[in-house]
Formats: C-alpha cells, sequence, structure tokens
C-alpha cells in the first residue's frame, strides 16, 4: 500500500522557498555580555567541559556526563547561588534522550542549561530531589511522558497520567492517532 | 481500656475534589488531617491532560499558537506572546515597534482582566458573593476591547510570529482610555470593599505562609513569590519587548500570607494600568508584523525564553529541525510550578483554610495538566 501524501507533504511542494528570517545571529552562537561573563565563571567551575551557548542571549548551556550530574547540580546550587530549578524536561531525539535542567539564580539572575543524554533504552539518572523541592513534579512528569527512571526519588507515582496506563506519550514512537483509548 | 487510649485520635484522608467547586477546575488534593489540623496533603492533577506539548510537535508554527491560547485560558494574549517571542528569538526576527506596543498593551489588558477575575472568585472561595460582580463587570469591558480587536473574547490567536495579526481599530485608543478609567475606578471600589475588611483579614492574615528559601526551592514565580518579599519580575529583570521603556514599580509583599499574595494582585492591577496608558502615550504609527513567511521554518536550533505571565514566569523551550513543525515545544507552566508550594504552605493549616491557600496561588488547570 502506498503512503498517502499528508497534508504537509503537499504544502511542501506547493511552496518553494520557505526559509524565513535572516541567519539567526543571536540565536545560534551569539552569548550577549551578561552571559559571556557567566559562561566564563562556569568554565572555571567545569574544568573540562565545553560551555556552550544555550540558544540564548544569557544562558549559557553545558553538556555533561550523567554520572556527575548529582555533585555538578549541587555545586551550583552552593557555589554559585543556584537556588531555583526553573525547568527539567526530556527531548526526545530518537537515537537518546537528552535531559535538561534550567537553573536559575534569583540573587545574581543568571541561568544555565545542564544537558545530559541517555539511552534511549531504560533511560535512568538520578534524582535532584534533594537539592529542589520542586524537582520531584517535574521528573514524575518526565516519567509519565519520556519514561525515564530517577533514582533515589521517593515518589515517582503517575502525575499527568492515570493509574495504569502504558506507553510513554511523550515519546516521537508514540502514535498521535490510533491508540487504544481507556 | 484506660481513658488515654479511649481519646487516642488517629489521622483521617479527607478527598477533596475533583468534583469541588473551590478547586477552580479538576484538581484533587487528598487532606491528611488529624482534627481540624491539616497534616499533609497530596495534590493530584492530570485531569485535564490534552498532551498539548504531543500535539505542538504536529502543528505547523502557526498553528502552535491556538494551542498556546487554551493553556491558560483567562489570560489568552500572554500566553499567544510567550510563543511567538520564542520563534522570533529562534529566527532572530525584528518585530515592528508599533506592534511590540500593540502586544504590551493586549498583555497588560488581560493581566488586568485575569487578576479581576482573581479578586472575584478568591472572595467567592471565602464566601463573599458580591466582589465577583464587580470583577466581572469590570473584565467585561475589557472583554469587550478584545473582542472589537481580536474578533473573540477568548482564544484570540490575534499574536503571530513576527508581530500581530493586523492593526487595531481606529477608536481603539479612545476606547482603551475610557475602559482603563473605569476599571481604575472598579479596581479601587474592589479594594475599599475587600482588602481591609475585617472578615477578609481574618480569613486570610497570618494564614499559609511561606517563607521566601522555601518559594524559590518550590519554583514559586509571580506575585505569590513577590509576596514572599523577592522582588523578582521578567518584565525587569530580564526585559523584553518595549517594558524597558516603560517606568512601573514592581510591588513586594513582606509576610508570604494569603493576604500579601492578594493584596499584591491588587496593585499589580494598578501598575498594569498606569503601563498601558504610557504605552497609549508612546505608541507610534507603522507597520505591525515583520515581512516573514506566512509558513515559518526557524534555523535548527533550540532556545529557552521566558516571561511574565499573570501568575507568573512562563518559559518555553523550542527545539527546531529546520521543518515547519517545532520538534519539540516544552512549556513551564508557572501554575504547575506554583501548586509544588501548596504542601509547604498546608503544613499546620486548618481545614477551613485550605481552600483559602489553594484559591490565594491562582491556578488554572488548562496550564497545569496542559
Amino acid at each position: 500500500m502506498t503512503e498517502r501524501p499528508t497534508d504537509n507533504q503537499k504544502l511542501d511542494e506547493s511552496i518553494v522557498d520557505l526559509t524565513a528570517g535572516k541567519p539567526s545571529e543571536t540565536a545560534v552562537d551569539g552569548l550577549n555580555p551578561k552571559g559571556q561573563e557567566f559562561s566564563k565563571i562556569m568554565n572555571k567551575a567545569l574544568a573540562g567541559y565545553k560551555v556552550t551557548s544555550g540558544g540564548r542571549g544569557d544562558m549559557p548551556s553545558v553538556l555533561i556526563q550523567k554520572d556527575d550530574l548529582t555533585a555538578i547540580a549541587g555545586m551550583c546550587k552552593k557555589d554559585l547561588g543556584m537556588d531555583m530549578l526553573h525547568c527539567l524536561f526530556a527531548v526526545d531525539y530518537e537515537d537518546y534522550l537528552e535531559i535538561n535542567y534550567v537553573l536559575f539564580s534569583i540573587q545574581n539572575d543568571q541561568k544555565l542549561l545542564l544537558k545530559i543524554h541517555l539511552p534511549a533504552e531504560k533511560p535512568r539518572v538520578s534524582t535532584l530531589e534533594h537539592l529542589w523541592i520542586s524537582a520531584n513534579w517535574y521528573e514524575r512528569e518526565t516519567r509519565d511522558l519520556f519514561g525515564v527512571e530517577f533514582d533515589g526519588s521517593s515518589d515517582l507515582s503517575p502525575l499527568l497520567l492515570f493509574d495504569g496506563f502504558e506507553g510513554n506519550p511523550g515519546l516521537r514512537s508514540f502514535p498521535l492517532h490510533d491508540y487504544e483509548e481507556w | 481500656m484506660t481513658t488515654e487510649e479511649a481519646f487516642e485520635t488517629i489521622d483521617m484522608m479527607l478527598n477533596m475534589g475533583p468534583q469541588h467547586p473551590a478547586t477552580h477546575g479538576v484538581f484533587r488534593m487528598m487532606l491528611t488531617v488529624d482534627g481540624e489540623k491539616v497534616i499533609d496533603v497530596t495534590p493530584h492533577i492530570g485531569y485535564l491532560h490534552r498532551g498539548s506539548e504531543k500535539l505542538a510537535e504536529n502543528e505547523n508554527y502557526g498553528q502552535v499558537i491556538t494551542l498556546f491560547d487554551r493553556l491558560d485560558y483567562v489570560s489568552n494574549l500572554n500566553n499567544e506572546l510567550i510563543f511567538c517571542r520564542a520563534v522570533e528569538s529562534l529566527m532572530a526576527v525584528d518585530v515592528p515597534a508599533r506592534a511590540q506596543y500593540i502586544r504590551v498593551i493586549l498583555a497588560e489588558l488581560n493581566r488586568l482582566a485575569s487578576h479581576l477575575l482573581f479578586i472575584g472568585t478568591y472572595a467567592i472561595d471565602l464566601g463573599a458573593m458580591t466582589p465577583i460582580m464587580y470583577g466581572f463587570r469590570e473584565r467585561e469591558r475589557i472583554e469587550n476591547l478584545f473582542e472589537s480587536v481580536t474578533g473573540a473574547r477568548m482564544m484570540h490567536n490575534f499574536i503571530r510570529i513576527g508581530g500581530v495579526k493586523e492593526d487595531v481599530p481606529v477608536d481603539f485608543m479612545q476606547r482603551t482610555r475610557e475602559v482603563l478609567d473605569r476599571v481604575e475606578h472598579g479596581v479601587a471600589e474592589l479594594d475599599r470593599l475587600l482588602t481591609f475588611n475585617e472578615v477578609f483579614l481574618a480569613r486570610t492574615q497570618g494564614v499559609g505562609k511561606i517563607d521566601a528559601a522555601m518559594a524559590i526551592s518550590c519554583g514559586l514565580t509571580g506575585p505569590s513569590l513577590r509576596a514572599s518579599g523577592v522582588p523578582y519580575d521578567v518584565r525587569k529583570d530580564d526585559t523584553y519587548e518595549i517594558y524597558r521603556n516603560l517606568n512601573y514599580k514592581v510591588p513586594i509583599g513582606e509576610n508570604g500570607d494569603c493576604w500579601d499574595r492578594y493584596y499584591m494582585r491588587v496593585l499589580e492591577c494598578n501598575e498594569s494600568i498606569a503601563m498601558i496608558r504610557q504605552c497609549l502615550e508612546q505608541i507610534e504609527k507603522g507597520p505591525v508584523i515583520a515581512e516573514i513567511r506566512r509558513i515559518v521554518r526557524p534555523p535548527k536550533g533550540e532556545v529557552y525564553v521566558h516571561g511574565e505571565n499573570p501568575r507568573g514566569d512562563i518559559g518555553v523551550f523550542l527545539v527546531s529541525d529546520g521543518s515547519d513543525k517545532p520538534y519539540r515545544v516544552k512549556v513551564r507552566p508557572p501554575s504547575f510550578c506554583n501548586l509544588v508550594a501548596l504542601r509547604p504552605m498546608m503544613k499546620e493549616a486548618y481545614i477551613a483554610d485550605a481552600v483559602s491557600i489553594l484559591g490565594s496561588l491562582d491556578i488554572v488547570l488548562g496550564e497545569v495538566d496542559r
């Protein structure tokens, strides 16, 4: 059976050049002065890791090893005053899962994006619940939608999904339609 | 059996919601109570989970705006604004000045409408029926204004990537001035009626206290965080659009109790009115949307943008793979994070105060569950 062209493919054919906007300067490699200053501090604090732009003016991002997560996050909280876990979420790149931690310091008004890569099969990482209370709900949400297990968490019961829901709807492999509703 | 054993109390589980008028939607909390005291609370959410983030991965960028309308459904324009800003940041689009002013005017009007709704419903939670009539009367004027601009009272889909859909009607500035005068009067009236009412004070002062360190650890943001004395406002600290041109104060509380959280919002209403008036003075003629394609394809990359919603700090993380659909959209909804703070706030509170504390957080379940 041949696949029917989706609406989107039709759209692709009808409009030739859709590339919009100039090549992005601020979005890709530009940290603003505030971000660069903080990036220097981070480079010193995280010797051995490459601190890059997080795609936004004042937020450097750094990809770290999974095993270093607890130590680095603890260091960020204690030494750099990152007192708020602004957000925690997963991005499914199909070969691997990327977990992003947006750390935020209210006192110094600094932001940092910590990234870790996890295998797509049985992703596991340790919890950050002991550092920030808000981590628990984010972790439960990430477990619901992406199936990431957080070791050492006090409570990993489903948050957004109902008890007994099978599958992880956040994953790209989860079908948008044609799944059995309860 | 000795007398002591006979009078021993045991903890009782008390279920509140999901069909409870004071939970503002489908929210359920399990209270563990010892007599009248709440020992612990377990919030249950997810009844309204529609998978907005997943749906957004299967829509064009322009279509995602409509999904954002339905997150925080009492401040739609603020939500549209944050998504459009994320896409613009990824594409490095310069938004025309007039469009930025229109966006800020609409966003602040929506903040006003949202806070007026909060004041009314919070009074209902505490047993006062009159203020919601006052609140809705003023909110209705703003909704009418929105209808004249966007064609819809809610779910506007008006803010577009690169600007706004179209210019405002010719009489918009004049009508907004009139509405602001009336609303200012209405807010003052509500303030007189409710704020220092003795019963209201008794129900809210010293209830649901949370200190700054705990609030930050829970991820509390917006007026609820400022009530605990933390002077953090995204509009000031990480300024966007044309907020830098406006002169306004950020109200800061002291005690972090329910009354402070309520009063921050009353004060913010007045600040919003002042901001819109300045915008109406400063706005100039010009284009209202940048010249970009209707179907946009941002370059590969990722961006995290945040802004100040009526409920707190909303964040959007956007990953683009260069196609016309976002690869991943993650929303950091302020209500979701504010709800984490419910547990520490409820410790050692009375059952009667549970409604007061939940109401003071001003959650919107569409945003909590997504």
